[in-house]
């Protein structure tokens, strides 16, 4: 990626330019189903930054060593090795909102963000450029899980981080709760964001 | 040959790195957690035992009083908690985990009777992986609450121990609020605990009888 002037650049890309999920739609799973309380989204974000962050650092130092054929697997094992250990930290340390994401931070794993940078970026980059350009993304990963989660948990449950913000007569609009609701927001996001993000073409990432 | 050497040896030493890593950090939290896990069965029991126990009740106060308030046995295949009086010998009633099949996955919960075992002190939904804010509703007060007082003996010609209805449409003692939206996680409910009661409280009565 010659274009990639900058470290500021690399870090803006990620979060905005070429937003992984309103740009590339990855990451999508938890996108839909952990956005209807705040509380969850911001532990999942959290998880997902250090995550990311993590992996890509990882993979970069290990670049120039790692065997071709295997890098796959070692992706998998560095990424793997870190989502345990943010599910032991949040299981200690947050038991309830462990309770509450149940399976999905196991699921980080699966995220295809993750992945998807090691083998985009940090197999090809320096470690402090790529660790941004982790950083980049996973902030622009987490831009948008807190605007869906900030219009489903006052439709669907009336609160916001578990405070009342809807009148007393409120009627919560059940289908924000469950992932149809996410599905719907994030499409209208999508939708808006190809007005707003500026054109594809006109962006850094051409393959 | 070297090439392929080299990757396995590569992938042994990355491995190694990576499980000893977690391993630690496993090794260093593995205290909380069990901790954590028994606090939250603590507080559950204490609950459904109506042993007034504040949600801010920290957690050194809610192992004593479990310590001195509850002595666990064996019966069949589960555990009876036995929670005890303040003066420690009077019994305030029993407490026995419950779990069967939900609409989405398994449930399980913790079910409070009195010492005759002829009413439900508490009931509390533990675990479960229905809808938020619909199945999901299981786990609230509202719900949870309307079990308290519910006769154990079936009424004359029912067949089940209590029954959920849509709200609204309620009579008797041993009907209950159905939650409205979530009609499979409600009959789910209805069935397994139903079945569970069915079959505990008889072994539950022969002990009682037993240890009087």
């Amino acid at each position: 990626m010659p274009n990639l002037s900058s470290k500021k650049e690399i870090f803006l890309t990620g979060l905005w330019k070429d937003n992984p999920v309103l740009r590339q739609v990855l990451g999508i799973c938890s996108t839909l189903a952990v956005t209807n309380l705040m509380v969850n989204t911001l532990v999942m974000d959290a998880g997902l930054i250090f995550t990311v962050c993590m992996s890509s650092l990882t993979v970069s130092l290990l670049r120039n060593y790692t065997p071709m054929r295997i890098r796959m697997m070692v992706q998998t094992l560095i990424i793997a090795s870190y989502v345990i250990i943010v599910d032991i930290i949040i299981k200690a340390h947050l038991p309830d909102i462990s309770e509450a994401l149940g399976p999905y931070v196991a699921l980080i794993i699966t995220n295809c963000i993750i992945m998807g940078r090691c083998e985009a970026f940090a197999r090809n980059n320096p470690p402090l450029a790529s660790f941004l350009d982790g950083l980049g993304m996973s902030l622009g990963y987490s831009l948008i899980l807190i605007t869906i989660a900030f219009i489903r948990e006052p439709l669907g449950f009336g609160t916001l981080l578990g405070i009342r913000v809807m009148p007393e007569g409120f009627v919560q609009w059940t289908i924000m709760i469950m992932a149809p609701g996410a599905f719907f927001t994030l499409g209208i996001l999508v939708w808006i964001s190809k007005y707003i993000l500026p054109n594809a073409k006109n962006g850094v990432e051409r393959k | 040959m070297t090439k392929q050497l080299r990757s396995v040896v590569y992938m042994f030493l990355i491995s190694l790195f990576f499980a000893s890593l977690v391993s630690a950090v496993k090794h260093l939290n593995e205290k909380t957690i069990a901790s954590n896990q028994a606090l939250k069965l603590q507080r559950i029991i204490l609950k459904v035992l109506e042993i007034p126990v504040e949600k801010n009740t920290p957690d050194d106060q809610i192992s004593r009083l479990f310590m001195e308030r509850i002595k666990n046995i064996q019966v069949e295949d589960r555990i009876l908690y036995v929670g005890y009086e303040e003066d420690a010998h009077t019994i305030l009633g029993y407490a026995f985990p419950v779990g069967g099949p939900g609409f989405w996955g398994p449930i399980q919960g913790m079910v409070g009777v009195d010492p005759e075992v002829t009413k439900v002190l508490g009931i509390a939904f533990t675990k479960h992986s229905e809808t938020p804010g619909l199945g999901g509703r299981i786990t609230e007060d509202w719900f949870s609450s309307q079990f308290k007082g519910l006769p154990l003996h079936p009424i004359d010609g029912d067949k089940k121990i209590f029954y959920l209805k849509p709200a609204g449409t309620t009579g008797a003692p041993n009907e209950l609020d159905a939650i409205t939206g979530a009609t499979n996680t409600s009959s789910a409910v209805e069935t397994f605990l139903n079945d569970e009661l069915d079959y505990f409280l008889k072994e539950l009565w022969t002990t009682v009888e037993e240890r009087e």
